[in-house]
This record gives structure tokens, sequence and C-alpha cells, in this order.
């Protein structure tokens, strides 16, 4: 058991949040009346909100403890990388080489060693891709990759 | 058109073949996606929103819809059998519903949860017809101050009703709002939070921000997760007979459940997942031998069974005919038919009837095809228990990238889908709800439109919300309801004091 850090560091983010909109609301856009709203109103008042919101729920935790969640780090930067692979890469390497890519690094924190189901798996899902969305739905996106 | 006339007409529409192919790829999915746990009805509805832009608006909601009650009835079979909630909404069937399974009685545990399901279902569909009906004729009287009343009152029923920290609830409900007026504002024009990138000035893709803080949030949550490694026995068609007795148990709870739900199904902001919970409690209260309950009591699954599938069903009262999604799920699908070009509002009975009553009528042959088929593929869907988790996430991922892609065509949105996942599983880790962000998203707007009219109209006179008897009521019950929360804090804290005291 230590310090309540979610509650503590969840709420001084949405506190900070918060305190971040309503200024910029402030700042760049017209706040108007209450019978004639501008575009600003309704972010500043939530923003002050949500900043109000965020030291409720972060002040009490300082005095309380909490178990600790742990953070997978390895399995959230491999799932996000696959993402970010197939989203950047979906028109260099097409759709084939997009898919099998993200589904290979997709894979890497997988509890099951060995790297042949991980190609197998690549391929499988590439295919079934191309087949469902390139040939079934006739989305239009390249198939394979561009050479230079 | 007479409710008879609906429902006709309703069939005739929902029985055409095309029509029922999807609902039957609805609800067969639904299953799939509800008996495996980690995947819910939220992140399928993102999946296959790419798909429905390739059919019409009508039959796309009948094969959504059909996701969402088949997963009602999917994520029954992980509860009972690895006592791993396929869905939240079942998870309180893992209460009563594993110990069954434990003693034997996994079969009829699992009888059980489709009979109630199902007469959940049944009992849903009539109060829903029964109240649209009422519903747009009496939306004819809201006003600008009424919308704004009520969905507010959606607001605080969801940060409040059955929560344990109101405080994180609300702060996600405001961040919701916040995030909803990213985008170029309707009434004057302005650029808000776009920070000069032409992706934001229609605001955050509502798909993206689905599917990152669902899909991808609950992909990274159980790739290593251990519980995810059981498996279930298999299962004969015989196993699935319940004593004569068990069905003497069903009858009430059943009833009890289906009300339950149906109410609180109907009502914006609470839902399925809260209505199953408080079906338990109540059972558990009205019980004989509550003592019972917790070692497999037949009433523990059948009740709440029942009551987050009638839920399911009348939620979609407010959203068709009012255009208030009640929940993160009806938020989902209001987005479905507003990229399809239909607003959803009072007038969605006598302008589109095929949509409501094709719906309504789907509803009734859908259940009917979930309890056929669902007794006899039983096995099946135990069958696929065992499936490996890593086998599918990251397929799950590609499919889910290329949904995000497919509604507009930006890579823009991918990116979005990642940095949006990484913030929903850092808030399901620190037990802020990311379901009530998404609420809180999509009725931004509606919410904004609505009190800025309502007070351009009463020239800036906040005693609009208190003079028009409808707003006022919902104002009143808001107020309420925040004392409520409020009270129960001071009563814990108090509590807590005196355990700290005792000891």
């Amino acid at each position: 058991m230590q310090r309540d850090w979610p509650d503590l560091l969840g709420g001084l983010t949405l506190a900070a949040l918060g305190a971040v909109a309503a200024v910029w609301a402030l700042v760049h856009y017209d706040l108007g009346s209450l019978r004639q709203m501008g575009p600003g109103f309704f972010p500043a008042v939530l923003g002050a909100v949500l900043l109000a919101l965020g030291l409720i729920v972060a002040l009490p935790a300082l005095r309380r403890a909490a178990p600790q969640p742990r953070i997978e780090v390895g399995v959230v930067v491999a799932v996000l990388a696959a993402i970010l692979i197939f989203g950047l890469g979906l028109f260099y390497l097409g759709l084939a080489g997009a898919t099998a890519a993200a589904v290979l690094v997709a894979t890497l924190p997988a509890p099951r060693p060995g790297w042949r189901w991980r190609v197998a798996l690549a391929i499988v899902v590439a295919a079934l891709t191309v087949l469902v969305f390139s040939i079934g739905l006739q989305m239009t996106l390249p198939l394979w990759p561009r050479l230079p | 058109m007479t409710t008879w006339e609906g429902l006709l007409f309703g069939l005739g529409f929902a029985l055409q073949p095309e029509v029922l192919v999807y609902c039957l790829l609805g609800v067969v999915l639904g299953t799939f996606v509800g008996v495996l746990p980690g995947i819910g009805a939220m992140a399928a509805i993102s999946l296959l929103l790419p798909i429905t832009f390739y059919i019409t608006p009508e039959a796309a909601l009948i094969m959504l819809a059909g996701v969402y009650y088949g997963a009602q009835y999917g994520g029954a079979v992980a509860s009972i059998l690895l006592r791993l909630p396929g869905t939240p909404q079942s998870a309180v069937t893992t209460l009563d519903g594993y110990p069954m399974a434990r003693q034997g009685r996994a079969g009829v545990a699992l009888f059980t949860a489709m009979a109630s399901s199902f007469a959940g279902s049944v009992f849903g569909i009539v109060v829903l017809v029964l109240l649209a009906g009422w519903l747009s004729r009496a939306a004819t009287a809201f006003g600008a101050a009424d919308y704004a009343a009520m969905m507010f009152l959606g607001l605080v029923a969801a940060s409040t009703i059955g929560a344990s920290r109101p405080a994180k609830g609300f702060a996600m409900v405001t961040l919701g709002l916040l995030l909803g007026c990213v985008g170029t504002d309707v009434n004057s024009g302005v650029q808000r939070f776009t920070f000069g990138q032409t992706e934001l000035l229609d605001g955050i893709n509502l798909v993206a921000l689905a599917m990152g803080l669902f899909g991808v949030a609950e992909v990274i949550s159980n790739v290593r997760d251990p519980d995810r490694q059981g498996v279930a026995e298999r299962l004969g068609l015989r196993s699935l007979m319940p004593r004569r007795e068990d069905l003497r148990r069903m009858g009430w709870p059943i009833l009890r459940g289906s009300a339950m739900g149906s109410f609180f199904g109907a009502l914006p902001g609470t839902g399925s997942t809260l209505s199953s919970f408080l079906s338990y409690s109540m059972e558990r209260r009205v019980a004989r031998q509550p003592e019972r309950f917790g070692n497999g009591a037949i009433e523990g699954v059948a009740g709440p069974e029942s009551a987050n599938n009638s839920a399911a069903i009348t939620a979609f009262a407010p959203t068709l005919t009012l255009g208030i999604p009640g929940d993160p799920i009806m938020a989902l699908m209001l987005g479905a038919l507003v990229i399809h070009g239909v607003q959803p509002g009072p007038m969605m009975l006598e302008a589109r009837p095929e949509m409501f009553w094709g719906l309504v009528a789907s509803f009734g042959i859908g259940n009917l095809l979930l309890l056929i088929l669902n007794l006899p593929l039983i096995g099946i869907w135990v069958a696929m228990l065992r499936i490996p988790f890593h086998l599918m996430y990251p397929a799950i991922l590609v499919f889910l990238c290329l949904g995000v892609y497919s509604v507009r065509g930006l890579s823009f949105d991918i990116v979005a889908v990642a940095m949006i996942g990484l913030a929903g599983y850092l808030l399901t880790l620190a037990r802020f709800s990311p379901a009530l962000l998404l609420l809180g998203f999509v009725l931004g707007p509606l919410i904004e439109t609505n009190l800025r009219r309502a007070f351009l109209i009463s020239r800036g006179d906040p005693m609009v919300f208190f003079e028009r008897p409808i707003a006022a009521g919902f104002v009143l019950a808001s107020i309420a309801l925040l004392l409520l929360s409020l009270w129960q804090a001071w009563r814990r804290r108090a509590g807590a004091g005196d355990e700290v005291s005792s000891g």
C-alpha cells in the first residue's frame, strides 16, 4: 500500500486540463452574456468545473493509501506502436504489408513464446483483411508495399 | 398508424430476406463478442460501423441493435462458466452463476440466463412500443430548456447512481462535455480548440474516441491478464434441462427484473449495467433465505439477466423519439444514424416508420433467433472460450484501425485512436469511467445548443428552468440526486471515522 497515486495524479491532471481549457477559452473566444452566450461561455464554465472536480478528487487522496495498479508498459508500447505503424504505414506498405507489420509488432508482448505462430498469424490476418475490406467491402486502398 | 398496424408493417419490413440477414448477422456477432471476455458490445459496434456504410440506415440500425442485445445473451456464458464477465452488464451474473457451475449445474444456469434474457426482451419490447408512442407525443411539448434539463439529469444520474465515487464520475462527464466542444461552434462559426488542425474542424471523431477508449484500452488491459487463461468444460444439451423447482423459482425474479430493467433502460443516464445490479440486490432483499445468494441461487441469475435485456431494448425509446441517448452505447447508435444522415427526434415514428417499427419487429425476430440458436449452439460458444486471446487481439487492432479510417479516410484518425487508447487505458487503471466520458462527449453539443437557445428565449433569465414544469421536474430530480450522493458520501466518511475510532 502506498499513497493513492491514481486519484492524486488523475485528479491533478484533470484539474490542470480544466484550468488550461478555461483560460484558453477566456483569452481566445468571446464569452458573451448569459442571454447571448458566445463560443467561449460553455467551455470556460466547463473548464472551471473540471478544475474544481479535479481538486475534489485529488486533495483527499493525499491522506489516503491505495493499492497501486500496475502499468503494463511493454503491452502499451507494443499496441500503440502497432496502431501507429498501421496508420502511418498504410500508404507506403499497402494494406497487406501494414497489416502484417502491425500484427507482428502487436504480438510481441503476448505470453506465448516462439516466432512461427506470430508469422503465421500475420499472414492469416493480412489475408483476411484484404479479403474483407479490399475485396468484400471494396475499400480503395493500396494493397502491396510501394517500391521506391 | 396504430400500434398493431405499425407492428405488422414492421414485421413486413424486418422479414425481408436482406434485412433478416443483417439481423441474424448482428445477433450472432453480438453473442460472439458477448461470450468473449474483454470485447464488449461497444467495441463490436465500433468495429461494425464501416460495414454499415454499405447498407441502408434501417438495416444498419437493426444489425447494430442486434449486436447490442445479442451481447447481453452471450455475456452470461463466460460469467457462468469462468467467473469472467463477458460484458459489464453480465458482471453480476458471476455471483450466483459461477457457484451454480461449480455445483455441476452450469447447463441449468445457462438455460436460466437465456430464458430470462428472452423474457426480459419481450417485456422490454412491449414497454418500448407503449413508451415510444407516448414520448413522441409528449416531446412536442418539450422546449429547449426541457431538453437541456433532461440531459443534465441524465448526466447527473449516470455519474451518481450506483457509483462509489461520484466526483470521479462528474469529472469524466465534464471532460467529455469539454471534448465535445472541440471543432467549429455551430452558432458563431468560431473554431474552438482545433489548434490549426483541419482534421479537428468537425470535432473529434466519435468512432475514433469510442474505439480508443474501449477497443484499444480493453485490448491493452487483457493481453497479459492471467484470468484470461481459464478453460471451460464441455456441455451437453441434456445438462441444460432445468428442474421443475428451478422453473418455479425463476418466474417472479424475471418479472421484477424486467420491470426494473425497462424502467432504468428508458431513463437517460442509467442503463443495463446498473439495472442488472439493482435487480440482484432486490432479489436478495426479497428472498426468504438471503444466505442462498452467492451460493448458486437461481434467482440471482434470472433477475439480472432479464433486467439487462429489457433495459437494452427500452433504451431505444428516448434515443429514437427524443434524439437523446441514455447510455454510451445508445450514443454510439445515435452517432451511426447521424453518419447516415438520419436525425432521430419526435418525428421519427411518422417520418421513418420503417426504421422504428422495423427495429421493433427485428427485436422480436432477433430474440427468437437468439433463443432458438443459442441453446443448440451453446457447445460452440463454450469452444470459443478456448481460443487464446493472443490469437485474436492483433486482428482486433487492425480491424479497429480500418473501421476508424473508413469513416473519413484520414490517417489522422488512426493516430488519434492510439493517443485516445493510451488515455483510456490510464483512465481505466485509475478507475475513472471512460463510458461516462463518452456520454458527456455525445451529449455536449446537444446540451450547449439547447442551453443557449433556452437562455436566448428567456432573455438570460435562469428562472426558465424552474418555471416550466417539465424542466423544473428534471432540475429538481437532479438536485435531489446530487444531495443524495452528497449525503451518502458524508455518511460513508462518518462510518469510516467510526471504524478507525473503534479499531
